[in-house]
């Protein structure tokens, strides 16, 4: 009997891409997924996305992965990629993986692997960044109080449900980080920039977990996931190692 | 606000260009190509220096202005040592403070106390003892001191060899508690810091940024290599004559730091780079780094 092997990618344009490595790393020695074989990747050009089964988006400056991907000829393969394979995205990939970004920037492109709106810095600034302890155990069997935190953080703001978008948690919650720019003569806000991308992702949208004031910070679509929140610096692996079960070799 | 979180957001710097700006279309320039985060001032270093003044935190309206137009984080600089400039920058909620030896010193014998305040603190270092002090204050991130305003990388490179042979020096005093607490005397540290970075097999627990004369997209790729996890680019960008090529090219050469075809595409036809000081010719007392 042969092995089954996967190539697990972490695009690695900026960002924190290697404590999503050290974390996977780490995952993937569990016992019970000895049966199998993993192979890690720092992934930066075409070719390197070629060799993944799957791929993890960092967090990082969402507006600088979109531009450096584009420029070096990523944006396209990247597109197939989450179109097919699975794919998570934490913070700054969440917003990359998502169909409509809102709060955005007119530069910015989105990958469409997921049928969700996100928006960007809903909490605000540095300042309102924090830590929370969270108990995920309802989707990922025994990983509670999970510690873990939410730098500059997006949420998402409305999932696809059949032909519409329908709003997710509390809109009046969102305390985001506003800009201004030039279109033309007039002066427009973030606020006012949606960027969209094709989605042909149809499986139904999955919210996994909210905090406690109804903000969406996690959701699935099919063998996608997107948490607004950090589970590369926490102390724990458990949160990649369910990952790993349940997307990789699950799918 | 807790660790996790405050050095949380440098970790998402990582594998990125952070530059200095002096107003919003330059701020809007490095966002546009790609940079991660921008350091907001009023004179970038190379002016500081030529202008031989007291150079202070810059003014609010025009950090505000470039944090009304961009959306990636934007830090700004105080004066070593000046809590009550951090407290404004806090106040105006910029999202990092660096404490700067680039502007005059305010407090030539004490460096802010960065634990008590809710916003992260970068600070500039050329040794390991400047490091782990900076980061007993409360220092979020740490980023080489180099020589600002320069264009002249070799005492960022100097500043990272340091840093890491002295990392090679604790890891060997293992298991030898004279020699820690010898080490901890020298570099004016708890004894506990040096035991924490054994513990952490040599690994500083913050990030470490290259800073100090990085002028070319080689420049940024070489302080990669040697093991920095993001670079600053002060004065080179907007001292050179085509500041938007640049500014890409040496986030390109970040990204793909270890290929050396990716590096040649980068650093070709870029026009006329900054103007270059070269350390040797800038007296010791002259040196930003000594502050």
């Amino acid at each position: 009997m042969t092995t089954l092997s996967y190539t697990i990618g972490v695009l690695a344009l900026q960002g924190a891409f290697r404590e999503h490595l050290e974390h996977l790393q780490r995952a993937v020695a569990a016992a019970d997924l000895a049966a199998y074989s993993f192979s890690l990747l720092e992934v930066k050009t075409p070719e390197q996305l070629a060799q993944c089964s799957a791929l993890v988006v960092p967090g990082g400056e969402s507006t600088s992965m979109s531009l450096i991907a584009e420029r070096t000829g990523m944006l396209e393969p990247l597109r197939e990629f989450v179109a097919s394979k699975p794919a998570w995205g934490t913070c700054a990939g969440l917003i990359l993986l998502a169909s409509e970004i809102h709060n955005a920037r007119p530069h910015q492109k989105a990958l469409g692997g997921m049928d969700i709106c996100v928006a960007r810095n809903a909490f605000g600034r540095q300042l309102e960044s924090f830590e929370e302890a969270c108990d995920f155990s309802d989707f990922a069997p025994g990983v509670t109080a999970f510690k873990t935190v939410f730098i500059r953080a997006p949420v998402v703001s409305a999932v696809r449900k059949g032909a519409d978008f329908v709003s997710v948690g509390p809109k009046k919650m969102h305390r985001p980080n506003v800009c201004s720019f030039q279109e033309g003569e007039k002066t427009l806000t973030s606020f006012d920039l949606v960027v969209k991308a094709e989605c042909e992702n149809t499986a139904p949208v999955e919210v996994l977990h909210s905090l406690p004031n109804g903000l969406v910070v996690a959701v699935r679509q099919g063998n996608k996931l997107g948490t607004s929140f950090h589970p590369e610096l926490a102390d724990d692996c458990s949160f990649h190692h369910w990952f790993v079960k349940e997307f990789v070799v699950g799918h | 606000m807790s660790t996790n979180v405050k050095a949380g957001l440098a970790q998402m710097l990582k594998g990125g260009v952070i530059m200095d700006v002096v107003n919003v279309e330059q701020a809007q320039i490095a966002e546009r190509a790609g940079a991660c985060a921008v350091m907001a001032l009023e004179r970038i270093p190379a002016d500081m220096r030529a202008s031989g003044q007291v150079c202070r935190m810059s003014d609010p309206q025009m950090i505000r202005d470039i944090m009304a137009a961009v959306s990636i984080p934007v830090m700004a600089k105080c004066r070593i040592g000046h809590f009550v400039e951090a407290q404004v920058l806090q106040q105006l909620g910029v999202d990092y403070i660096d404490e700067s030896e680039v502007l005059t010193p305010a407090d030539w014998s004490n460096h802010i106390e960065k634990e008590n305040f809710k916003v992260p603190f970068v600070c500039g270092a050329k040794d390991l003892g400047e490091a782990l002090r900076r980061i007993h204050e409360g220092a979020a991130m740490i980023r080489t001191k180099g020589e600002a305003g320069t264009g002249d990388i070799s005492e960022a490179i100097k500043h990272v060899h340091q840093i890491k042979k002295e990392i090679r020096e604790v890891l060997a005093s293992a298991g030898n508690p004279d020699k820690i607490a010898e080490l901890a005397q020298k570099y004016r540290v708890p004894e506990s810091s040096l035991m924490d970075l054994i513990e952490n097999k040599g690994k500083l627990p913050v990030v470490n940024f290259a800073a100090g004369g990085v002028a070319t997209p080689s420049d940024a790729a070489i302080c990669m290599q040697l093991g920095c996890d993001g670079v600053f680019v002060g004065s080179g960008i907007f001292k050179s004559n085509n500041p938007e090529k640049l500014a890409k090219a040496v986030v390109d050469a970040v990204t793909h730091y270890n290929d050396p075809q990716k590096i040649l595409e980068a650093s070709t036809d870029l026009g006329e780079l900054m103007f270059g000081v070269s350390i040797d010719s800038i007296a010791a007392e002259k040196r930003l780094a000594g502050r």
